[in-house]
C-alpha cells in the first residue's frame, strides 16, 4: 500500500470508520512507514486537543424551560413561526428515518438498561462507590451480590474506570460499572446469565448505543452515547482484557 | 403521553442538543435560545422520530432552528463554504507536531475552532466532541457520507494550520 493511498484513508482509520481489511491494510503500512506513522499521531493528538476544550452543559434555566414547553405551556405565536419551517423539518426527520430504522422489538431488560443510564446521568446518581481503582470497586460488590463482575481498568486504552453502583431492573439485580471516554459515559451493566455466550450485538436505542453479549455465565449491556465502532473497541478490550 | 416520550427520548440529549448549538453561534446566550426554538419543533415533530435515532434527529433540528434564524436576518451573509476552493494557510510549521501541540492551551484551541469556518467547524465538533459516526453526521447536515469525509479531513488540516500560525507567531515574540 502507497503513502498516497494510505493518506486518503487515514481520517477513516483513525475514527475507526474502515472496514476490517483496509484497516488492518493502514496499520500494516505505518507499522512499516515512520511518516505516516508521525501523521496518526498528529492527527490523534489534535483530537484529544480538540476534545480538551470546556464541555459546557445546558443551563438548568434551558432544561426547565424546555420542561415546562414539553408539558403543554407554549404560545400560539410559536406555532405560527414553526409552520414556515415545517417543510424542512420534515425533510430532514425522514431522512434520518431511512438510515436509523430499528428492525426488531426492544426486549425489556435492554429497554431497562438505557432508561438505567439516563437516570444515571440526568439523576446524578452515578456511583455507589467512586473509585478509579479496580481493586476497591471489585470487593465493593462482594456481599452486596452473589455473582462477581469483571471490574478492569482500561485507563491504559482511553476507557478510565470510574465507580460501580447497583441497580434493580426488570426485578433483577444488576451491577452498573462506571466509565468514561472523553465526555462520554459508558454504564456496563453486569447479571448473571447461565446461556450460552454469545457474539457482540450492537444495537441504537433512543440515541445510545448498546453493545450485548453472554460470556463466563454472565450477561453484559454496555451503553453509552459514544460511537458505536469506539463502543466496540471499549467492548473488545472488556471481554479480552 | 407525547410529553412522555419528549422527557424519555429527547431530554438525555439537551446537553449534547446545547453543546452544539453553542459550537455553531460561538454565544451562549443565542445557544439557549436556539435550542430552546429546537425542543419546541422537536416536540411539533416528535411523531417523524423513531426510537433509535434521537440524538442526530434533534442535532438535525438544532441545525435548522439555527439556519433559519441566520437566513431570516438581513445583515447575515454566508461564510466561506466548504466547497469553495483551497484556502488552506500555508505550512509554516518547522517544529516537531508533538512539541507544537503539547504547547496549545484549551483556550488558543478554542479560539482556533471558532476560527474555522462553520462547515469545518460543525463536523469536527460532531466528530470529536459528541463522538457522532460518519453516518450519523451524514444525517444530521443531511449531505452524502463521502462529502462528511472530506470536510473532516480539510478542517483537521486547516485546524492544524491555524494552530501552527499560532505557534509560530509566539515564537517570533
Amino acid at each position: 500500500m502507497s503513502c498516497e493511498h494510505v493518506e486518503r484513508d487515514l481520517h477513516a482509520y483513525i475514527d475507526r470508520e474502515l472496514g476490517a481489511a483496509e484497516a488492518s491494510a493502514v496499520r500494516q503500512h505505518i507499522i512499516d512507514c515512520l511518516e505516516c506513522r508521525r501523521r496518526v499521531t498528529e492527527l490523534e493528538g489534535l483530537g484529544r486537543l480538540v476534545r480538551s476544550t470546556p464541555y459546557v452543559v445546558a443551563p438548568a434555566r434551558l432544561r426547565a424551560r424546555v420542561a415546562a414547553q414539553a408539558s403543554g405551556r407554549w404560545s400560539a405565536t410559536r406555532l405560527v413561526s414553526l409552520a414556515a419551517v415545517a417543510v424542512v423539518v420534515l425533510a430532514v426527520g425522514g431522512g434520518v428515518t431511512l438510515e436509523w430504522r430499528s428492525t426488531t422489538a426492544i426486549d425489556p431488560l435492554t429497554d431497562g438498561v438505557v432508561d438505567a443510564h439516563v437516570r444515571s446521568l440526568m439523576a446524578d446518581h452515578l456511583f455507589d462507590v467512586e473509585s478509579t481503582d479496580q481493586h476497591t470497586v471489585k470487593p465493593w460488590f462482594l456481599g452486596r451480590i452473589d455473582f462477581a463482575p469483571p471490574v478492569t481498568d482500561l485507563a491504559p486504552i482511553g476507557f478510565p474506570l470510574l465507580g460501580g453502583r447497583l441497580e434493580y431492573i426488570e426485578g433483577r439485580q444488576i451491577a452498573a460499572l462506571v466509565y468514561q471516554r472523553a465526555k462520554h459515559t459508558i454504564n456496563v451493566f453486569v447479571l448473571p446469565d447461565a446461556k450460552e455466550p454469545s457474539a457482540e450485538e450492537v444495537r441504537a436505542i433512543r440515541g445510545f448505543h448498546v453493545v450485548h453479549w453472554r460470556g463466563d455465565g454472565m450477561a453484559f449491556y454496555v451503553v453509552s452515547d459514544l460511537n458505536q465502532a469506539e463502543l466496540r473497541d471499549f467492548a473488545h478490550a472488556l471481554r479480552a482484557p | 403521553m407525547a410529553t412522555g416520550r419528549f422527557e424519555e427520548t429527547v431530554l438525555p440529549h439537551l446537553d449534547a442538543a446545547f453543546n452544539y448549538a453553542r459550537w455553531l453561534t460561538r454565544n451562549e446566550a443565542e445557544a439557549e435560545d436556539v435550542v430552546q426554538d429546537a425542543c419546541v419543533r422537536a416536540l411539533r415533530f416528535l411523531t417523524s422520530l423513531r426510537d433509535d435515532n434521537a440524538r442526530p434527529w434533534l442535532l438535525a433540528i438544532v441545525r435548522n432552528t439555527w439556519y433559519s434564524r441566520l437566513s431570516r436576518r438581513s445583515h447575515f451573509t454566508r461564510g466561506i463554504g466548504a466547497d469553495d476552493g483551497d484556502l488552506d494557510m500555508p505550512d509554516a510549521a518547522l517544529d516537531p507536531e508533538e512539541q507544537m501541540l503539547q504547547q496549545h492551551t484549551v483556550t488558543r484551541v478554542r479560539s482556533a475552532l471558532e476560527q474555522l469556518p462553520v462547515d469545518f467547524r460543525e463536523v469536527l465538533v460532531l466528530r470529536e466532541i459528541e463522538g457522532l459516526s460518519y453516518k450519523e453526521i451524514a444525517a444530521v447536515l443531511n449531505i452524502p457520507i463521502g462529502t462528511v469525509m472530506s470536510r473532516i479531513a480539510r478542517g483537521r488540516e486547516r485546524l492544524m494550520n491555524i494552530l501552527r500560525l499560532a505557534t509560530n507567531m509566539e515564537a517570533l515574540r
